[in-house]
């Protein structure tokens, strides 16, 4: 049993990104979309390229689609098909199933006629298991170079995943690949883990009010000493992409020189910030026409410039969370009202810690001063009602403290927390190994021991 | 992807954006793992004082055994990876290998290269290269003896394999330990270098489709004439006679009866001149993890052909399934014909 010196390997199969890395690192090795191009079977069209499993021509170069960590789902830089190593599978029957790629070389493949691309995730659920399957093989093979016989592995679910879920999960990684031992770990609870690195954290504890917001949904998820409270979760329908969309379409009505998603999200995650109060941004914005930045998109070539004006969708963009009617016309309460909400369903007795830890994870929370602004209403929004309770009880409460905690490791808060508890010692004998599900089968998933790490 | 990479693209990806963030003028710190296959782990570190200086140390459970190689001790080999590191610019070998590790290179920053950098991400290859390096040196000095002379000496006749009346075989035999239950040995002889797997299967499933998969190496060589000129391979349930003599008997009994044996027989002709010797090498030192990664892909594939199975099977069933439509309707008490039409009262 000498695999007991290797590192645990944790992923987070995120909607729009993957996050891969050993435990005990400090960030993902590899951040790439989660996104598989699979040949298209009876397409003859057989692209020559030459392979050389050594060869390391473009080794520097950010162009390389091995190297730099993704920030963006769809689209990657300078797309160019010849910059993949071939698979080199023309002529060699019966392998029609090896023939696919993942994360950045999916989107570099998908350009030419040969491939198609998808998501085998949506909505932070697996929906196509056979990608899916071939996707966690690539990554352990390709980019991890990892025997997973020797290691044991952290994965994360999205909140009120159904057992079944697990139970694929663990059917493929037992029996396809026979790893060492399983655990499988809520997200939000990771991300609670992971916001011990804050220094506003005293306690370590795991309760608290968890906001995931990724690409492709935003949930609030509280969780009490570890146990999600399913019945209080909410969702809301809106996340990055949206964002970025929204961006798109307020650069199509100004007719800019270029639309495209890629430079939408772009100008998402480089210049957007959340405003204090958006009447007054935007006379700040009139007075100050330095607001406005400017973003060049530059082609493959770097010949040819267009310039972008970047306007009003700096604080526009993030609002949406705050004001959902300016972007969308069914779902329209804001951010901080469902957190409120959320708490409120709660057991009265965990409400005031809940308040008391408000987790942000994701991509999506990333936005300047997003933190600030959902504490700021939140609080509103808790004074008030104590200010009426007190008004109609007569008596004095003791009042609420509300704390939305933001920190450096929040954009993968999901994979560091993962990556944190599954580096302690005891990772392993909170794990199911390949032994117990030879014995009892896939249904040892349905349950997995709590992390205390207290 | 059919092969695995023989160099370790995280590797890598690691110094490249090293590189680049030192060439921006803001060095990063690094404190990483980064893993391979079997129990290969490396460690990517910065110098505290010097933020372009980093290290890269390896450690691997073949390591020890590797050093055993050497009757010369633990120098060779050492010696051997620093021929292959100091030439490259930017890299030296540290003073001594970091604690917990078995061999750490120093890399200064601003001299490396792309190029550089691949050959870092092959620093596993290159450890498991040694003992082959030596029985290539090894073949050297035996093909150029005479025959008749070394027999009396060293040698012991093999009459098994027939093709050839009679070899000389040295007694050397390398033997690299890369994982618990199976070893690699090598053994040079006059003519020829046999490079013996010994493989091993927790997994009763995987014991099956890797017998098919054994099979195959031997069937596809006599099937296919273009590979006519591929090294001859060899499948044996029993230990080789190559390694009759060297096998310890402690083994337990159960072990032996699971495993398998597989030999590579290389002729000249596949390690004439140093990139064929590279290729050769780097080949076999991935062959057991390009096996068992083949094992896990057709598993995989029979799970999406029994997933579509399910599927279509699910869809027959569904098809009997009576329309709900008529209940939610609160309609509970609709009664059908036979033919399956609706009754009318
Ligand atoms: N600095 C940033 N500012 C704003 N948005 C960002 C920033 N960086 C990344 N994003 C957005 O975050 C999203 C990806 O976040 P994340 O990786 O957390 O999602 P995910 O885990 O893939 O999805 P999910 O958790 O919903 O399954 C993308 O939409 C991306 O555009
Ligand atoms: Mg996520």
């Amino acid at each position: 049993m000498s695999y007991l010196n290797n590192p645990a390997v944790v992923m987070d199969n995120g909607t729009g990104l993957t996050k891969l890395g050993f435990a005990g690192n400090d960030s993902p090795s590899w951040i790439f979309p989660t996104a598989i191009a699979t040949s298209q079977g009876n397409s003859t069209a057989s692209k020559k390229m030459t392979t050389n499993s050594t060869s390391g021509s473009n080794v520097t170069g950010s162009g390389n689609p091995y190297f730099g960590n993704s920030t963006s789902a769809t689209s990657f830089n300078n797309l160019n098909s010849s910059m993949l190593l071939s698979n080199n599978l023309a002529g060699k029957r019966g392998t029609e199933d090896l023939d696919f790629y993942i994360g950045n070389e999916a989107l570099i493949a998908s350009q030419g006629p040969s491939y198609s691309l998808s998501y085998p995730i949506k909505h932070g659920q697996v929906e196509n298991w056979d990608h899916m399957e071939r996707f966690w093989e690539n990554s352990i093979f390709k980019y991890l170079r990892t025997e997973p016989e020797d290691h044991f592995f952290l994965l994360t679910e999205p909140p009120l995943n159904p057992p079944e879920n697990r139970e694929q999960v663990a059917e493929i990684f037992f029996e396809s690949f026979n790893c060492a031992g399983l655990y499988i770990a809520v997200q939000a609870v990771l991300a609670l883990a992971a916001s011990w690195t804050s220094s506003k954290v005293t306690d370590r504890s795991l309760t608290g009010t968890v906001i995931d917001s990724g690409d492709g949904v935003t949930h609030v998820i509280p969780v009490a000493e570890g146990f999600v409270i399913g019945s209080a979760i909410k969702n809301i329908p809106i996340a990055g992409r949206d964002i970025t969309l929204f961006i798109q379409q307020l650069l199509r009505e100004r007719g800019e020189a270029d639309t495209s998603l890629r430079t939408a999200e772009r100008i998402k995650q480089e210049y957007c910030y959340v405003c204090p109060d958006i009447v007054k941004e935007f006379n700040k914005f009139d007075k100050n026409p330095d607001k406005f930045a400017q973003f060049i998109v530059e082609n493959q070539e770097k010949t040819q410039k267009k310039v972008v004006d970047v306007a009003y969708e700096r604080f526009l963009a993030p609002e949406i969370f705050f004001n959902p009617e300016i972007a969308s016309s069914d779902f329209l309460t804001p951010l901080p009202t469902i957190v409120d909400h959320t708490i409120q369903a709660c057991p009265i007795d965990v409400r005031k810690a809940l308040y008391n830890n408000i987790v942000l994870s994701g991509g999506s929370t990333m936005f300047k001063d997003f933190g600030r602004r959902l504490q700021r209403d939140l609080k509103g929004i808790v004074n008030n009602r104590i200010a009426l309770s007190e008004q109609l009880s007569g008596t004095k409460s003791t009042g609420v403290d509300v704390s939305v905690i933001s920190h450096r490791k929040q954009r993968n808060a999901v994979w560091f927390g993962g990556s944190l508890l599954a580096q302690t010692a005891e990772f392993k004998s909170y794990c199911h190994t390949k032994q117990d599900y030879d014995e009892y089968g896939p249904e040892i998933v349905r349950n997995f021991s709590l992390f205390n790490m207290v | 992807m059919l092969h695995l990479q023989s160099s370790n693209l995280l590797i890598q990806k690691t110094f490249t954006e090293a590189l680049e963030a030192n060439k921006s003028g803001e060095p990063l710190t690094f404190d990483r793992i980064i893993s391979d296959f079997d129990y290969t782990n490396f460690h990517v570190s910065n110098d505290p004082e010097n933020k372009t200086q980093l290290f890269l140390s390896v450690r691997t459970k073949a390591w020890n055994s590797i050093l055993n190689c050497d009757s010369n001790g633990s120098q060779g080999v050492l010696s051997y990876l620093a021929a292959k590191y100091t030439k490259l610019a930017g890299i030296t070998v540290a003073g001594g290998s970091e604690s917990g590790f078995d061999y750490t290179l120093a890399i200064d920053l601003n001299q490396l290269t792309g190029e550089t950098i691949v050959q870092l991400s092959l620093l596993k290859t290159n450890i498991m290269s040694y003992p082959f390096y030596l029985a290539f040196q090894e073949f050297a000095t035996l093909s150029t003896q005479n025959p008749t002379t070394t027999t009396v000496t060293v040698g012991r006749f093999n009459e098994e394999t027939g093709n050839v009346s009679s070899i000389d075989v040295s007694s050397t035999l390398y033997t690299i330990q890369y994982r618990d239950n199976e070893n690699m040995f090598i053994k040079p002889s006059n003519d020829r270098i046999t490079v013996i797997f010994e493989t091993f299967f927790q997994d009763e499933t995987d014991k099956v489709f890797g017998k098919v998969f054994l099979q195959e190496f031997v069937d596809a060589r006599k099937r296919n004439r273009d590979i006519q000129s591929a090294p001859q391979v060899i499948f044996s349930t029993e230990p080789p006679l190559e390694l009759q003599n060297h096998l310890p008997k402690n083994n337990e009994v159960n072990d032996e009866a699971s495993k398998r044996f597989i030999t590579f027989v290389l002729f000249p002709r596949h390690f004439a001149n140093d990139e064929l010797q590279f290729k050769t090498v780097s080949q076999l030192t991935l062959f057991r993890n390009y096996f068992h990664y083949h094992i896990k892909c057709s598993k995989a594939y029979m799970h999406s052909r029994m997933r579509y199975r399910v599927d279509t099977f699910v869809k027959v069933l569904n098809r009997a399934k009576i329309d709900e439509d008529d209940e939610e309707n609160g309609n509970t008490e609709t009664k059908r014909t036979i033919t399956g039409r609706k009754m009318v009262y």
